[in-house]
């Protein structure tokens, strides 16, 4: 108040009356600032009523529900040769290479293929073998003969009538079947199911290869650099692949890609490496 | 034995003895003390804490400051006029300074009162 007046330090029962008036109007006025506040707190803090989550739609009114799936391009162009096309990628700082084989027939084989045959545009190691007895891991079917039995790993990738189907299964009947058809089958992996992120217990940094399926393609991706297994199946899930299954990887895995020059690249360094009986590859041979 | 009024904040400190202050005024969240010596001293306290610091430091020889409205406290020992048809309330030791000052006119009618009443009764 601009008229007030008070002696300052006196010690009366007057100034000491008056200095207790202060006080309990300062805490009466800070109780209600509190409680105004409070107040307004609890009515801007409280929840809108919520729209149900699925609105009841009317039966003249009704308006159907139009999902445009994201369009996905096949990957590649050049398609008259019988040749690998390569192409390179970024997504997520993760660098790939992507091998598309064109006119040409998937298979499967066991042990290392021979790297004259020139009919072979493509070939990357599939299954893994076991280290305790050097046997091919998990179900393994060869031109409709099984050569190994049992679930790994829930990644499989069969190839009947010579066409590939990459998926993620406990139990697929796509193995008998290969079976009856004189067809094959491998398991590995998987890294994505229908679009979806499959986490691995693979923890390590490496070179990473993929057997993709992507908008009615098989194709085979590979990282140029050490990836996760994390971060190598965000990368194929980005690049709009539907499912994906591991493939022998690392810096020593074997393979090579013929291009529409007709020049055949190694995968990775030509270096010296044990061979295995039971190495087993997929291969696509030029018609 | 003098009393002395300090007011302490981060690397300065005030120590005025009470005696010497003649009044402080209020600028915004400032406060200015002017001292007998005609100097003014701009301390970043805001009057009513400088009041409280009044009280608290210098007791029944606070008693000789009152506060006048919202912007001023002064020194009664230096009341030399009281004008309350114009508002005006001046400090003076006769000797070396004069500082003319404004408040309204219900305070300066208290401020005459009391100082009636301590001729008085003091």
């Amino acid at each position: 108040m601009d008229d007030e007046f008070r002696v300052i330090g006196h010690s009366t029962q007057q100034n000491i009356a008056v200095k207790n008036k202060r006080r309990r109007w300062w805490w009466v006025l800070t109780a209600g600032f509190i409680i105004v506040i409070s107040i307004i707190v609890a009515v801007f803090s409280k929840k809108p009523k919520e729209l149900p989550e699925n609105p009841i739609e009317g039966v003249f009114e009704y308006v159907p529900e139009i999902i445009i799936p994201p369009v996905i391009i096949p990957l590649g162009t050049d398609s008259s040769l019988t040749a690998t096309e390569k192409l390179d990628t970024i997504i997520n700082d993760v660098h790939l290479s992507i091998y598309i084989p064109h006119n040409a027939v998937p298979e499967l084989t066991v042990g290392v293929p021979d790297r004259n045959d020139n009919s072979i545009i493509l070939a990357a190691q599939a299954a893994d073998i076991r280290q305790d007895n050097r046997k091919i891991l998990g179900a393994f079917v060869l031109k409709g003969e099984p050569l190994a039995w049992g679930l790994s790993k829930k990644g499989y990738c069969a190839i009947i009538d010579g066409n590939v189907t990459v998926g993620v299964s406990e139990n697929s009947p796509l193995f008998e079947e290969a079976t009856e058809k004189g067809g094959y089958f491998f398991r590995q992996y998987p890294l994505v199911d229908n679009g979806k992120l499959v986490e691995s217990e693979l923890k390590n940094k490496t070179m990473r290869k993929a057997l993709c399926s992507r908008a009615g393609q098989i194709i085979v991706a590979v990282s140029e650099s050490d990836e996760s297994m994390h971060d190598f199946a965000q990368a194929l899930v980005d690049l709009g692949v539907e499912n994906a299954i591991y493939l022998v990887g690392s810096h020593s895995s074997f393979g090579w890609y013929i291009d529409k020059t007709g020049e055949k690249t190694l995968f990775a360094p030509d270096i010296h490496r044990g061979t295995y009986r039971n190495e087993n590859y997929i291969v696509w041979r030029g018609n | 034995m003098e009393r002395f009024l300090i007011i302490s904040k981060g690397t300065e400190m005030l120590r005025i003895p009470a005696g010497r202050l003649v009044y402080i005024s209020a600028d915004g969240n400032y406060a200015n003390i002017v001292t007998q010596d005609n100097r003014s001293q701009m301390v970043s306290f805001q009057l009513g804490q400088v009041e409280d610091m009044i009280a608290d430091q210098l007791g029944d020889a606070g008693g000789n400051f009152v506060r006048l409205g919202r912007g001023l406290i002064i020194n009664t020992d230096f009341v030399y006029f009281i004008d309350i048809a114009r508002q005006r309330v001046v400090l003076s030791d006769c000797a070396c300074f004069y500082h003319d000052l404004t408040a309204s006119r219900d305070v300066l009618i208290k401020l005459k009162a009391y100082i009636d009443t301590t001729i008085n009764h003091g």
